[in-house]
Formats: C-alpha cells, structure tokens, sequence
C-alpha cells in the first residue's frame, strides 16, 4: 500500500513535470500564430472582460495603496516640477520660433508627408493586469483586434513610450513594456541627433540602455531620447519617429560604442489608461508597416527616411 | 493524504484550493502587481502553492503549482510552461517538507515562504538565461530578486494565517494533527489521561 502511494506520488511529480517541460519547448519553438499562441489568445479573449470587471472592483483597493505612495513623493516631485517647468517656459519660446521655420522649410522641400504620430489613430484602453514577474515586463489591455489593435501596434500614454503590443486577441492584448528582454527600440537623442538602439537592462525596471552610438558622438545627462522611426530588422515594431521614450541619465564610456543609460519617462509602474497607435486600413503607416514587416534581419527602413519611403513608393503606395 | 497521494482528497478541499488560486492570481495580476513594496513586486503565487504544499502534502501542493503556474501563464499570455515548472517544483517540496520532517515551529511558514520566493525568482532567471536573454542583464536583478523574497518573506506569516484560515475546515482528521490538538489543548494529553 505504501509503496503504492509512493509511485503514484512520484509518478504524478514526473508527468507534471515532464507536461510544463512539453509545453515549454512546443510553446517556445512554434511560431506566433501556432497552436499554444492561439490556445492563449482563446483564453485571454475569454478572460478579458472577467479582468476587466475585476479590474474595475479592485481599482479603490489599488489606488489606496498607490495613494500612500504618490503622497510621499508629492513634495519633492512639487519643487522639481516647478523648476522644470520654469526651465521649459523658456525653452518654448525659442522651440515655437524654430518651429514655424522648420515647417516652411518642410514644405518648401515638399517632405511634409512623413510619417508621424498623427498618421495613427489612437484607441485608448485600460491596463487590466500585469505581470509580477521580473522577466516579463508586460501588462494587459481591455482593447483587441475588435477595436483595431494589430501585432507590433505602438502603446504610448501621456508620458511617453509604453511598449508595443505582442499578442492581440479579439477583446484583450498584452503590451510589451519597453523594460521587457524582449523589446529593442531604434531611437535618437534629440539634442545631437545621433542614433542607437535602446534596450532594457533586465532586472532594473527604472533603467534603460542606449546603445551602439558612434564613440565621438556628444550626448549629455538630461538629454530627452525619442523614437528615431526606424527598424533595424524584420519582424520589429516600426515607432513613429518623435515619441518620447526617456532622459538621460548617466554616459558609459567604457565600451568602444557609446552606452547611455536612459531612464523612461512614462511611468510604468502605475499605468492605468494607455493609448495604442493603430493605423488606418490601407493608410501610408500601415503599408509601411507591411514593408517592415517582410524585411530581412538587418535590414533598415524609416517612417520618415529614404528607405522607407522607398519601399512604399514601389508597391504603388505613395503618399 | 498524510501520505502525500490524492487518495481520498474531499471535493471540498479542492474546491477551496481551487477557488482561492483562482482568486489570487486575479488579484495578484490586478492589484498587488501594480503597487510596488520598496521598489519590487510583490508575488505571492509561489507562498501560495507552497502552502497549500505544506498543508495538503506533496501530490496536491505539485498539482496546485502545475495549475496555478498554467493560468499565470495562460493569463499574462508568458511562455507556457515556465511557471508551471518552477511552482510543481515548489508545490512538492513543501509537500515533501510536511510528510518528512512536519516542521511545527511558528517561524516555518515564514521559511518556507522566503525559500519559495527565491526557488520562484531564482528558477525564472535560471529557465529564461537557458532560453536565451537578448537584452543585456543588470547587476540589479541580484537586488531585485534579494528584495523580492525579503518582502515575501515579510508577507508570509499573514498570507499563511489567510491560506490556513481557508483551508483548514476542509482538511480530513490526519491523524497527526489530531496529536497535536490533544497535547495543545490539554483534555487529551497522554499526561492527563496516566
């Protein structure tokens, strides 16, 4: 009897194991649109809008806690505020002057068709769940693909750059962070112009990395990073150039390409209300997408650069 | 089920278990995840699994984690099978814990609890370097996974009293346990009865 038991025990211990270890490997071998992925997608379709009415009931629980936390960094969040805000008053008056120049100058050279954040068409959603897990910075929206939300769609909010969306079913899309292993996110420093790739440092969730920029180029502390509107292969999230995505803080000289560490702007520890960047049917930024999309590894387009309209201009599209 | 098999396991206790993971791992994805404690998550889904390990045994508690583990992935839409792996694992060991050395002390929730943190964080990090990491890994990983199971630790003992609180009735007379009652209460201590 007793040994008995202790088969079934052991026995049970190696199916459930040897079943996480199947699903593992099926799930991580098989393509986006393999069973498992679908299997998931079911699942989060159905348990969406359960999610969002649990999400709903429990948003006094959380916005107590977040309460006591935003309290105790109102003060100092205050002084800063009103420093930066003095420092940006400034600053406007001479950006408005460059930019009424900027504007003539773009259409006097007929490039006033670029792609740009106003080329989508923002769908706001509530952030329904998110992973408690340090290895996947995801969260998960209340809007699917009945709301025009596509594979790779940018997620911004009022902040900043969110992250892009990774799996979108019907009702309901998980959102990769841009602190998730996962993202890398073509940028630029706005100041300098210069270009690299930004990845999360994985493990600090305040902390991201801006790499591979020409070791002479000049990047300062306090510089805004924004979407460079770029890719740099096939099968990323084509951004719209101009989002931002965080300031620096720190510059690593060390490596022989210049490093920067870059903190988010958008806080991601307490999103609440997103906005995904969706395109038109047929729109320029969706055929754009598509050429993206069907581009090799290392290969390199732009929303706004010569490759990429390029590509568009010869399936016919054009803008 | 002192044993650790699935023998004669009442529905009831199943349906307990079955309705507080659920319950969890709603509010853990909902609420607890998005209210960070010293600049870290807090996760409770490891202490759970580990609990209802040392309180139900082995062949549940691995049962619990494979369950619990499959509807965080289903639900964060993560890499099937991930936490399925690490919370059996989890769930048996409590389990195995309970039928071999069936630890009374007060602290042992708090230790089991600390160590089913760090078996979650460390067995995360361990599965995703053999997966394969693209981004570049930050020494604050190590800080973050310290302070994780230092905060679950921290949480253990009151997760453990709403756990037992929950699955207590449901549990069948072991016979073990029904020792201990009679030392504790004193009307059947074997003293009393000499």
């Amino acid at each position: 009897m007793y040994d008995k038991t202790v088969r079934r025990r052991r026995a049970v211990l190696v199916l459930l194991v040897a079943l996480s270890l199947i699903l593992l490997t099926a799930y991580f071998r098989e393509a986006p649109g393999g069973g498992l992925h679908s299997v998931q997608r079911g699942f989060l379709t159905v348990v969406s809008p359960i999610q969002d009415g649990a999400n709903k009931a429990l948003k006094p629980v959380r916005d107590l806690f977040g309460w006591f936390g935003d309290t105790l960094h109102a003060r100092s969040q205050r002084d800063q505020l009103r420093k930066q805000v003095d420092r940006i008053q400034a600053e406007l008056i001479v950006k408005q002057t460059n930019e009424r120049s900027y504007q003539e100058l773009l259409k006097l050279f007929h490039l006033d068709n670029q792609i740009s954040a106003a080329s989508y068409t923002p769908v706001t959603a509530t952030v329904v769940a998110k992973s408690p897990n340090i290895w996947y910075s995801t969260v998960t929206i209340d809007a699917g693909t009945s709301r025009g939300v596509h594979l790779n769609d940018p997620v911004v909010n009022g902040e900043g750059l969110v992250g892009k969306i990774t799996q979108a079913a019907s009702d309901g899309a998980q959102v990769s962070l841009i602190t998730d292993s996962e993202v890398g996110i073509s940028a630029t420093v706005n100041t300098s112009g210069v270009s690299g790739i930004v990845q999360p440092k994985v493990g600090d969730p305040n902390d991201l990395l801006l790499q591979y920029l020409p070791a002479n180029s000049t990047v300062n502390p306090g510089d805004y990073v924004v979407t460079a509107g770029t890719v740099t292969g096939g099968g990323e999230s084509l951004f719209p150039p101009g989002i931002p995505i965080g300031q620096v803080s720190s510059i690593d000289e060390s490596s022989p390409y210049k490093a920067v560490n870059v903190h988010p702007l958008a806080n991601l520890h307490n999103l609440d209300v997103v906005q995904v960047l969706t395109t038109v049917q047929g729109s320029k930024a969706q055929r754009l997408g598509h050429v993206v999309a069907s581009l090799p590894p290392g290969s390199q387009a732009g929303s706004g650069g010569v490759a990429g309209e390029g590509a568009v201009a010869s399936t016919g599209g054009g803008g | 089920m002192g044993d650790g098999g699935l023998g004669e396991v009442p529905i009831s206790l199943i349906l307990r278990i079955a309705a507080l993971s659920v319950a969890l791992v709603f509010v853990q994805i909902g609420v607890i995840s998005e209210v960070p404690v010293f600049g870290v998550t807090v996760d409770l889904s490891p202490l759970l699994v580990a609990f209802v390990g040392l309180m139900c045994g082995s062949t549940l508690g691995a049962v619990t984690g494979f369950a619990v583990g499959l509807l965080v992935d289903l639900m964060l839409v993560q890499t099937l099978g991930v936490t399925s792996l690490v919370f059996t694992v989890i769930g048996y060991w409590a389990g195995r814990l309970r039928e071999l050395r069936d630890p009374q002390a007060a602290l042992t929730p708090l230790l089991v609890g600390g160590a089913a943190a760090a078996t979650a964080l460390v067995g995360y990090s361990v599965i995703e370097f053999l997966l394969g990491v693209d981004a570049p890994v930050s020494f604050e990983l190590l800080r973050q996974i310290v302070l994780g199971v230092a905060v679950d630790t921290l949480l253990a003992l009151p997760f453990w009293l709403l756990v037992r609180r929950v699955l207590d009735p449901a549990l069948p007379d072991d016979p073990r346990r029904r020792r201990r009652r009679a030392y504790t209460t004193g009307g059947l201590s074997p003293l009393s009865r000499a």
